[in-house]
């Protein structure tokens, strides 16, 4: 792989860079609002402000493949963002709702993040950046970095076109991993590119390790009353599935009449069993939901934190859904070429899986 | 309820069917006059690639005790690879009732045209299997 090795301080000359020799036409990154992190769209270079390193800033607010879901004009997009994030969108070009072509994808290493405005509320003692003794003394005082963080295994940049990577002493690492991350890196003034490697093997199994000890200790959904309990306050508003990066029909089976039945559907519906609990259709809505997602779920943990009543559904979208992306031995968004799980086979599979 | 009503107890079971391979089969078997339980009631798709997980899940959740899928065997589809397809999907969607204790409600098996006997065996096996099994715990529910 071909990288450089950066200041903190020439992030910024790097963004602008990618503007400047229309490698992206315009930018999407993090910025600092007062105390907050939100993402902004920048086409004018001089509109970059320093510092920069707001793009590692351990909070999460939105989904940012899910600004870009149906981006399918020429144009390209550049986006800077955590590893869930290029690899939901990743997911969203093998889905042909994203033109592989008019991406640049950025990863930058994650520490976990916490919810925007928890983030915004603690700014004074989380800063730009957590190492994971500060996590775990923060999580003394109350403010948990998010489940989905705790339970995540893929934190570093190793995804996507371009990665930029951590290393000590206010340094970062920019590696192209792709050819077309390459070729955008080399167009850049003032980066000369030498051989390095983003791979950290030892880090990622330690990472991996302590979040499957995480999810370990999570509380199980084990049968369909303790689901049925689970799902108690849900009222089928959606907002999961619309803040969801994967998820990505443009008419939802439960927009439509039997999907969301409305009037005489909804009393037919009630006459066939009786009775029905309304608003209709909650476990199925989320049983249908778990399988459509099922081989895409990135587990940003989105969902969650849309859920206006609460429902920590870390515990079932992610935790489900890699149940089954472990039968197919596939990982979301590693490799734009791998194809999807459901739109390919192998002769001979699964036969012990059907019965 | 109790035991009593136990033994009566008859299970539902929806049959999910090719047209091409299960459904002549299931035709095959009554025509020779094998015997099996009348507890499944068959639906007949033109391909296992056309049953969308959705159905399973729907099936489950009206109250039925048991969902069958039947397909051709693997290399044999009318369409060439549908059931290929069906597999995954069948796999998958097994893999997330198993969190919920419900994977055991759902059997498909690769039944050819010619394979009435299969047909009628696998129906007998069914049968007892579910009734062993008890309702479906979302039977009668408000849900």
């Amino acid at each position: 792989m071909k990288g450089t090795e950066l200041k903190y301080e020439d992030l910024e000359g790097l963004f602008k860079g990618l503007l400047d020799k229309k490698a992206v036409d315009c930018l999407i990154l993090p910025h600092r609002i007062g105390n907050n992190v939100a993402h902004m769209m920048v086409t004018d270079m001089d509109k970059i402000e320093p510092p920069v390193p707001a793009i590692f800033a351990p909070s999460f607010g939105v989904n940012a493949a899910n600004i870009v879901k149906g981006w399918t004009i020429p144009e390209k997009v550049g986006i800077v963002a955590k590893p869930c994030e290029i690899r939901a969108a990743i997911e969203l070009i093998k889905l042909k709702q994203m033109d592989n072509e008019s991406v640049l994808l950025i990863s930058v290493d994650c520490s976990g993040t916490f919810k925007n405005q928890d983030y915004a509320d603690h700014y004074g003692e989380i800063g730009d950046w957590v190492e994971s003794a500060k996590i775990e003394e923060l999580k003394g005082k109350g403010v948990a970095i998010r489940e989905s963080c705790e339970i995540c295994d893929n934190r570093l940049a190793d995804v996507g076109d371009i990665g930029i990577a951590r290393v000590d002493g206010e340094k970062v690492l920019v590696v192209g991993i792709t050819d077309k991350g390459v070729e955008a890196l080399s167009a850049i003034e003032g980066i000369s590119l030498e051989d390095k490697e983003i791979e950290r093997k030892e880090e990622k199994e330690k990472i991996a390790a302590d979040a499957k000890k995480k999810e370990e200790e999570l509380p199980k959904i084990s049968s369909v009353e303790e689901l049925e309990e689970f799902l108690k306050d849900c009222i089928v508003c959606k907002n999961c599935r619309d803040m969801c990066p994967v998820c990505y029909c443009k008419e939802c089976f439960f927009d439509q009449p039997l999907g969301n039945p409305v009037g005489g559907d909804l009393l037919n519906l009630a006459e066939l069993r009786g009775a029905i609990g309304v608003p209709a259709n909650q476990l199925m809505y989320h049983l249908t939901r778990v399988y459509h997602v099922s081989t895409t779920c990135v587990g940003c943990g989105a969902c969650e934190d849309a859920c206006p009543k609460d429902i920590p559904l870390t515990r079932f979208y992610p935790v489900i859904a890699k149940k089954v992306q472990e039968i197919f031995e596939y990982v979301p968004g590693k490799d734009v070429e791998e194809p999807l799980p459901f739109i390919t086979y192998e002769e001979e599979e699964l036969e012990d899986k059907l019965r | 309820m109790g035991e009593e009503a136990k033994e009566e107890f008859e299970p539902k079971i929806i049959g999910f069917t090719c047209n091409w391979c299960t459904y002549a089969g299931a035709d095959l078997a009554g025509t020779s006059r094998k015997k099996y339980p009348p507890n499944v009631r068959l639906i007949r798709l033109m391909c296992s690639g056309r049953l969308d997980p959705m159905f399973v899940l729907k099936v489950l959740l009206n109250g039925a005790d048991a969902v069958f899928i039947g397909g051709c065997h693997p290399g044999e589809c009318h369409y060439i690879k549908g059931n290929f397809y069906a597999r995954r999907r069948i796999a998958a969607i097994r893999t997330i009732l198993k969190e919920f204790g419900l994977d055991n409600r759902v059997r498909s098996e690769w039944c050819s045209a010619s394979e009435g006997d299969k047909f009628a065996r696998i129906m007998k096996e069914m049968a007892e299997d579910i009734k062993k099994l008890g309702p479906n715990p979302m039977r009668g529910k408000v849900l």
